[in-house]
């Protein structure tokens, strides 16, 4: 038996599946997520500000403010989690990181951090705006990383899900 | 959990990796900055507990007539980055407000782990009738304003302000230069001259003291010498009989002090005699 014209083509193309977690596991998982983005995004910097705010030195930013911010990163980082299978992914993840980096911009005007040490009468101003600039690469990254995933959602729709969620 | 085959390529697609790329780029510079982030602010907490330990700040000296100021502080610092670049300036004035001069140290980097030691000196000139010349006479409350600027860490700076009003030890305080009624004792002319001041400065004035006695037209009519070796907190309380020149008389005229510390003369101001 002689084989086909078009043998060679199963050489380079293989069936390869994709298995998508349920949209419950999907929200408890993201609820998992929810708790560790809390910590990273509020109940860390809260507790250090209330911690500075407690030994009478003026905060850099309002503690309302981070909560705030915080909560719009907690909640686009769960709904794109949970959205991961679905054409909103990229768009999710271009928000996440414009949140992001308008987070980051926000604390970089703030920048420098000054305050009187209590008791004394010196007084500090602390840059951090290049730590923040450098920091700002990664939204930006993720940023392009989201237009890249929203391009190719648009033209190729599940054709990434063997590669996000494979069998 | 739903699962679904379709053929598909192994290999993922190009935007895909591309994609998948920057997310891994972000990730692995999110976890970089992390990491130092985090040990930049254990360093911090270390160099938060940096020491500055002056050494012979008080010193004083009076020399060529300039009131200098000399002395040095070490700076440790504990932490695991560099303090760099490290520059202070501190500007002086008097308590009226009149600006006495500007000491400025550095720019040193402290690496972390060790300490560095900063030189400082100001001169102030006292001759003739200078902000600073009441510094010997009057203790006072010097304003010092100063700032220093450093960067930590290499990517913070940190710039550091400081008012404070420090007391101010006269090493002359309340000098005084009295000249008593003449009187004649053994066919010359002799008069009383009291000289007292209190040594507020924190160095012995370790020298002498001369003087004349100058009459109302500017003609000398005596004068001497003294040593004098005062310790700190110590009063000089001397009266030196002077022989007076014949016909010259101090009254209306002026004493004329001058000190002398070691080799350096250094005038007091004038003493008017009623």
């Amino acid at each position: 038996m002689s084989a086909p014209a078009n043998a060679s083509a199963p050489r380079t193309t293989e069936v390869v599946g994709y298995r998508i977690p349920s949209l419950g596991y999907r929200i408890l998982v993201a609820g998992f997520r929810l708790i560790l983005s809390f910590v990273a995004f509020i109940a860390l910097p809260v507790t250090v500000l209330a911690y500075v705010h407690s030994r009478g030195v003026a905060i850099p930013v309002s503690i309302a403010a981070v909560t705030l911010w915080g909560l719009a990163l907690m909640v686009l980082s769960a709904a794109r989690y949970v959205l991961k299978p679905t054409v909103a992914y990229g768009p999710l993840s271009i928000a996440v990181a414009g949140v992001l980096f308008a987070y980051l911009y926000y604390l970089v005007i703030l920048s420098p951090y000054r305050f009187v040490v209590p008791g004394g009468s010196a007084s500090v101003a602390a840059g951090y705006s290049t730590f923040l600039e450098i920091l700002m690469i990664v939204p930006a990254v993720d940023f392009f990383a989201g237009i890249l995933t929203t391009i190719e959602d648009a033209a190729h729709p599940k054709e990434r899900l063997p590669f996000d969620y494979p069998a | 959990m739903a699962a679904l085959v379709v053929p598909t390529y192994r290999q993922p697609p190009g935007i895909y990796r591309a994609a998948r790329a920057l997310r891994w780029v972000g990730g692995i510079v999110l976890v970089l900055l992390i990491v130092y982030a985090a040990t930049v602010a254990v360093s911090a907490y270390e160099a938060a507990h940096a020491t500055v330990e002056s050494r012979n700040l008080s010193n004083v000296l009076v020399a060529n007539g300039d009131l200098d100021i000399s002395g040095s502080f070490t700076l440790s610092n504990p932490g695991w980055y560099a303090i760099e670049g490290v520059q202070l300036t501190a500007r002086l004035a008097n308590t009226s407000g009149v600006y006495l001069g500007t000491a400025t140290a550095g720019p040193q980097t402290v690496d972390g782990g060790s300490s560095a030691l900063f030189p400082i000196s100001i001169a102030l000139p006292i001759a003739g009738s200078t902000a600073a010349e009441s510094l010997l006479f009057v203790d006072q409350y010097i304003d010092v304003n100063a700032w220093a600027n450093v960067t930590y860490a290499y990517l913070f700076p940190l710039s550091v302000t400081l008012a404070e009003s420090r007391s101010w030890g006269a090493p002359f305080e309340g000098f005084h230069a009295t000249v008593g009624t003449p009187s004649m004792v053994g066919g010359s002319l002799f008069a009383p001259v009291t000289l007292l001041w209190t040594n507020h400065a924190s160095f012995v004035e370790q020298g002498s003291i001369s003087f004349i006695v100058d009459s109302a037209g500017g003609a000398t009519c005596g004068g001497g010498s003294d040593p004098m070796d005062v310790a700190p907190d110590s009063a000089y309380d001397e009266t030196e009989p002077v022989t007076l020149n014949p016909g010259c008389s101090p009254l209306g005229g002026e004493l004329l002090a001058s000190v002398t510390i070691d080799g350096s003369s250094t005038p007091l101001p004038p003493e008017p005699i009623p």
